[in-house]
């Protein structure tokens, strides 16, 4: 309590001799009204260590990759018979005997033969749900196709793993809360772009507040067009999942601002000091990855990284914007693994890519696929199993559940494998039941 | 049934909220006005808006473009650099049109005599979720933003079916390419999860039924309007919620809205973006049983919901997050200023958000605590300030007198104190603390806060205009502003 109060004591100081005469700066006057909420979270701080966790980066690729593209069974016939203008053939990256890379994934070819890239085949759950929006809330919440959870599997894991963390444990690029961060008590923070990424008026005389004051103008008056984040031509650009808390709004709001005003701090420096030590291919996904890239070479103490790339609901003309979509996460991923081996980093970083469902077998009239069921899941990092993992699900009609491909693997399994394996953690707490662990990692 | 407000409870915090809530909030002047009204009245003045005369011109270019076929015969001839070029061309073309759009609709927000008519127009923008990303015709959006003013508080059918029928929407969700052969299922899926029955009120093979009933409706793009295709039609018999017949897409609409569970989703999904997030099933039954007595028309239950006590209960009133639109909106009007210029409004808009006219995906915008990340709310933060000061609040202490040239190019200037509060009131500290929450909260800030502020006025000496704008700015940073 006392030691807190010298702290909120310096802080404001600090803050209102910075202001002056001429007015209390908001940030002096946020850290008022912040007294009580600085007194509960002083008492739980922990340590900041940056340095040494293992970090895990979670990319959703959302709209409903077609996994049978992406990961593609060369040599099945029920593949290739029921998508007679959609299946591939050539120019693919070959696997092994049966399977095969899409062609514009040349860069995971390669983290595949540097054995740094896991392939999950039918990745799914049991009772499927073909909504984008009720099975992306499945794949967060990690709940049952009949259940309903409020808050994400990752927030559970903030909320029993990482109690009174630093609000910058989990990190989700972009404007919105994924809900899979969501949990009792708000946990990690929301980051689109650091170099505005701070309170007004919260400059110190080391800080040089030319690039935010210039780039917070520049972004007002910039003309971007469209959307720079939304995904062109389906209508899925993002899905994050609605938001839930068992606090009032007010309160929620005030815990909100007060994580944002901590982790602004700790983020400017990080802006200011950390670079990327490669160059990043231009694509909205690759941008999102060089963010985290310079975010881990910054030392935050981030556990869990958030991403999300839009796009893959191709129910028409699926073949060229398909593989737009690929080749930009494949040079985005690439981009980002060369980073971290540069930033000596890589061993402490897994990548984990998920879809809320691969899409159906049959191709459809308008060149595309309607929504499916089961898929492969990535993982990329050196201290995985690589290779291709699992069990490929049958394509014959009959095995066939409503045309889908049934799964094999059950997706908590691999949460599971991840947060004992990777995060250290029990994962039945955060699950909310036990799942036998997928093993994804070496051993 | 809904339980009627008592008259004792109407007063200026109940006239804000029917403000905040049926419109965008306003000036002190303006709740005084309905407060004045009487709960019915002030109601009526805000559901009953087709009685205002609305004279605002629509954009110039939002009607059918006479040059179509010249301009497809022209790119279908050229050569592949022109090709480029005029597809370049088209794009800057489209996205000024876009901008524009964006903001003759958030003047009509901001301005506009009807402002329940634009409130239910965002209402349904978020609800059938058209993004122009994939649709790419600021016309197309214009014109299924005019349906939902010409239809957001009428008939739901009506409004069901001329949306359906809109060519934005032929587009969106991939209809005007379905064919007889291999229906695409996109529409049909959405119209029963999103649009009107939710999830578990149907199969999915009523999907893929309804799918089939729907071949033939297209987009013709020549003429920019919805075409019928008969040789594209599956006029063979379809199974749809257990009834079998040769149904057309009309019969499907007609058997949706005539679902049992048509009235509750809709109803409770209206009460969720004017109410609050958690309606109990009591009242959800209330709503839909009012719908369905006034056979699915929106006026009748909009204005029941309007004078209910259920509307003015603790856990409605200030408790909805407000939605970016909501925030910039409302301060705008609050602050007596103007909107800031296009291209300011809408990169504001989108670093809170919120892009108008590309919401993030077909089911709209989250809403609730989903519009506040620490992210979004530092930006609220910031801008904020520029609302207020006029000029960039990233290097506003040292700027004071705008030395800064970018800033002082965008902006610029400070929204006028003397118009919003007299004299008397802006010399005298208390006067002041209680005006500035008066105006931007129509209520108090909480203790804590309200010291704080007390605190800030007091350590300054005699107050001038700038003080005024510093509190004016300091109240649009808490808490307690982000609710309405």
């Amino acid at each position: 309590m006392s030691e807190l109060n010298l702290k909120t004591r310096r802080e404001f100081l600090r803050a209102s001799v910075l202001g002056g005469a001429v007015s209390w700066t908001v940030p002096a006057f946020l850290s008022q009204t912040f007294d009580a909420l600085h007194a509960q979270a002083a008492g739980q701080s922990q340590a900041v260590t940056g340095k040494d966790n293992t970090i895990l980066v979670v990319l959703q690729l959302a709209g409903g990759n077609d996994g049978l593209n992406t990961v593609v069974p060369v040599t099945n016939d029920h593949y290739h018979k029921a998508r007679p203008q959609l299946s591939l053939k050539s120019n693919l990256h070959k696997l092994d005997e049966n399977f095969a890379l899409h062609p514009s994934l040349t860069a995971f070819k390669e983290l595949y033969d540097a054995g740094q890239l896991g392939i999950v085949h039918g990745v799914g759950y049991p009772n499927p749900n073909r909504s984008h929006f009720r099975s992306t809330e499945i794949w967060h919440t990690a709940s049952d196709a009949n259940k309903f959870e409020k808050y994400g599997w990752l927030g559970r894991y903030f909320d029993n793993a990482c109690k009174g963390s630093d609000p910058t444990v989990g990190v989700s690029v972009g404007r919105q809360t994924p809900q899979a961060f969501t949990g009792p008590r708000p946990l990690g923070i929301s980051l689109e772009n650091p170099e505005t990424y701070r309170m007004a008026g919260n400059d110190t005389p080391e800080m040089d507040e030319t690039a935010g004051s210039m780039d917070f103008m520049s972004r007002l008056n910039g003309a971007e067009g469209l959307g720079a984040d939304a995904s062109s031509g389906t209508t899925i650009g993002s899905v994050t999942g609605p938001v839930q808390s068992n606090l009032s709004p007010l309160d929620y709001l005030e815990r909100t601002a007060l994580d944002a005003q901590i982790s602004s701090e700790r983020i400017l420096k990080v802006s200011q000091q950390a670079k990327n030590l490669v160059s990043y291919p231009a694509s909205q996904v690759a941008n999102s990855f060089k963010l985290v890239g310079r975010l881990i070479a910054g030392g935050l103490p981030t556990r869990v990284y958030y991403l999300s790339q839009g796009g893959y609901d191709t129910h028409t003309n699926q073949a060229g914007a398909h593989e737009r979509l690929l080749r930009e996460l494949g040079s985005a991923v690439k981009a980002f693994t060369d980073d971290l081996k540069a930033q000596g980093n890589a061993d402490r970083v897994l990548l984990m890519t998920f879809s809320e469902f691969g899409r159906r077998v049959k191709q459809n009239a308008n060149g595309g696929t309607d929504h499916g069921a089961a898929a492969p899941l990535f993982l990329v990092g050196p201290k995985l199993r690589a290779g291709l993992l699992g069990q490929f699900p049958s394509l014959a009609p009959a095995d066939l559940h409503n045309g889908d491909p049934k799964y094999t693997v059950d997706f908590r399994s691999i949460y599971a494998g991840l947060l004992q394996g990777w995060l250290r953690t029990d994962p039945a707490p955060v699950l909310g039941r036990k799942f036998d662990a997928f093993q994804s990692l070496r051993a | 049934m809904l339980k009627p407000l008592p008259a004792s409870r109407w007063n200026y915090a109940t006239a804000a909220h029917l403000l905040n809530r049926a419109g965008f909030g306003g000036t002190p002047a303006e709740i005084e006005k309905l407060a004045a009204l009487g709960a019915e009245k002030a109601v009526d003045s805000l559901v009953h808006y087709d009685s205002r005369p609305d004279t605002t011109p629509n954009p110039e270019w939002a009607k059918v473009d006479p040059e179509r076929m010249q301009q497809y015969k022209q790119m279908r001839d050229a050569t592949p650099a022109e090709k480029q070029k005029m597809r370049q061309e088209e794009q800057r073309e489209r996205r000024d049109e876009l901008q524009e759009l964006r903001h003759w609709w958030l003047q009509r927000m901001v301005a506009g005599p009807r402002p329940l008519q634009e409130k239910l127009s965002l209402f349904w923008h978020g609800h059938f979720a058209t993004s122009a990303q994939k649709v790419k015709d600021a016309y197309l959006m214009w014109k299924q933003n005019d349906i939902f003013r010409r239809h957001g508080s009428g008939d739901w059918l009506t409004l069901l079916t001329e949306v359906s029928k809109d060519p934005a929407m032929l587009v969106w969700l991939d209809q005007a390419q379905s064919r007889k052969q291999q229906p695409n299922e996109n529409f049909a899926r959405e119209v029963m999860e999103l649009f009107a029955l939710g999830e578990g009120n149907y199969t999915e093979k009523d999907i893929t039924e309804a799918a089939r009933a729907f071949t033939g409706w297209s987009y013709d793009r020549l003429n920019q309007e919805f075409i019928y295709r008969r040789n594209q039609h599956d006029d063979g018999p379809k199974t749809i919620f257990s009834k079998t017949g040769n149904f057309s897409g009309d019969d499907v609409l007609k058997m949706i809205v005539a679902h049992p569970q048509a009235a509750p989703f809709i109803t409770r999904k209206l009460w969720v973006f004017f109410g609050n997030e958690k309606p109990s099933s009591q009242l959800v039954e209330a709503l839909a049983a009012t719908f369905r007595a006034n056979r699915m028309q929106f006026k009748p239950v909009l204005r029941a919901m309007f004078l209910s006590e259920e509307f003015y209960a603790p856990e409605v009133m200030r408790q909805q997050v407000k939605s970016p639109v909501q925030w910039l909106v409302g301060s705008v009007r609050m602050l007596e200023r103007e909107l800031p210029a296009q291209q300011v409004s809408a990169n504001a808009l989108r670093q809170l958000g919120q892009e108008l006219l590309l919401p993030p995906n077909v089911k709209g915008w989250d809403g609730g605590l989903s519009w506040i990340t620490t992210s979004n709310l530092l930006n609220r933060y910031n801008f904020a300030g520029f609302l207020v000061l006029g000029e960039n609040p990233m290097n506003a202490p040292k700027n004071k007198g705008g030395k800064n040239r970018r800033a002082r190019m965008l902006n610029g200037k400070s929204i006028a104190v003397a118009k919003l509060f007299p004299e008397d009131v802006r010399k005298d500290k208390k006067l002041l603390a209680a005006a500035v929450q008066k105006r931007l909260l129509a209520s108090e800030l909480k203790p804590e806060h309200r010291n704080t502020l007390r605190a800030y006025l007091d350590s300054q000496g005699e107050l001038d205009d700038l003080d005024v704008l510093h509190a004016l700015r300091l109240v649009m940073c808490t808490p307690e502003f982000q609710l309405c």
